[in-house]
């Protein structure tokens, strides 16, 4: 079931302070997070993530699409394995 | 056979069920269309005159229902969209598999298509 709309999108309060610095100034430098589980907002457009997948982390690029997705739909935390296929 | 909205062709149906074949269109907004043109739900398809389609086309653009190609462009659009900016769906739905975190180890045959056997096939 989807979030209450009342209480507004979900970001980590430590993420959230990070981005508004990072906005502040012109360091284009990734933002280590591991909080998959934030939002995006449109205050994130433009900026520079490496957002963790349980091992390394993911460098993710947010553009104005992304807005209302959640930080951790960009980085997968699985492998995908199949059988077969060409040799 | 009556045409509604270019390619439509519902059959010798009553009303409310024939207008469910154009895509778009369910029983809920089939029953909204009827009771706001003052159509008969009971009369066949093929009774349809000439101004009654054109009392229910007019009628679903006033109601602002996305039908037919606009709805598929409009799905495809979203489509393209997760795709595009490499999210979790959009690669589930490359992949061909289920988007919504169903299972995969068994069924899902929907999205996977026929079985295909691994190795089965040699003797």
């Amino acid at each position: 079931m989807a979030r209450s709309a009342k209480k507004g999108y979900f970001i980590d309060p430590s993420l959230e302070d990070k981005v508004m610095v990072a906005k502040g100034n012109d360091d284009r430098k990734p933002i280590q997070t591991w909080s998959r589980r934030s939002t995006i907002t449109p205050d994130f457009v433009g900026l520079n993530f490496a957002v963790h997948n349980g091992k390394t982390f993911i460098p993710v690029y947010v553009t104005e699409n992304m807005v209302g997705h959640k930080l951790g739909e960009f980085s997968q935390s699985r492998m995908f394995k199949a059988h077969g296929g060409s040799k | 056979m009556p045409r509604i909205l270019g390619v439509d062709i519902p059959n010798n149906k009553k009303l409310a069920y024939s207008l469910r074949y154009i895509f778009g269109i369910g029983p809920k907004r089939a029953d909204i269309i009827l009771e706001q043109t003052g159509l008969d739900p009971d009369m066949r398809a093929k009774e349809l005159d000439e101004e009654q389609i054109n009392v229910i086309m007019s009628k679903i653009s006033e109601l602002n229902y996305l039908v037919e190609g606009d709805l598929r462009r409009d799905y495809a659009a979203n489509m393209k969209r997760l795709q595009a900016i490499n999210c979790y769906r959009g690669l589930r739905h490359r992949r061909g598999l289920p988007v919504r975190g169903q299972r995969t180890k068994t069924n899902a045959r929907t999205r996977k298509g026929k079985t295909a056997s691994v190795g089965g096939l040699r003797k």
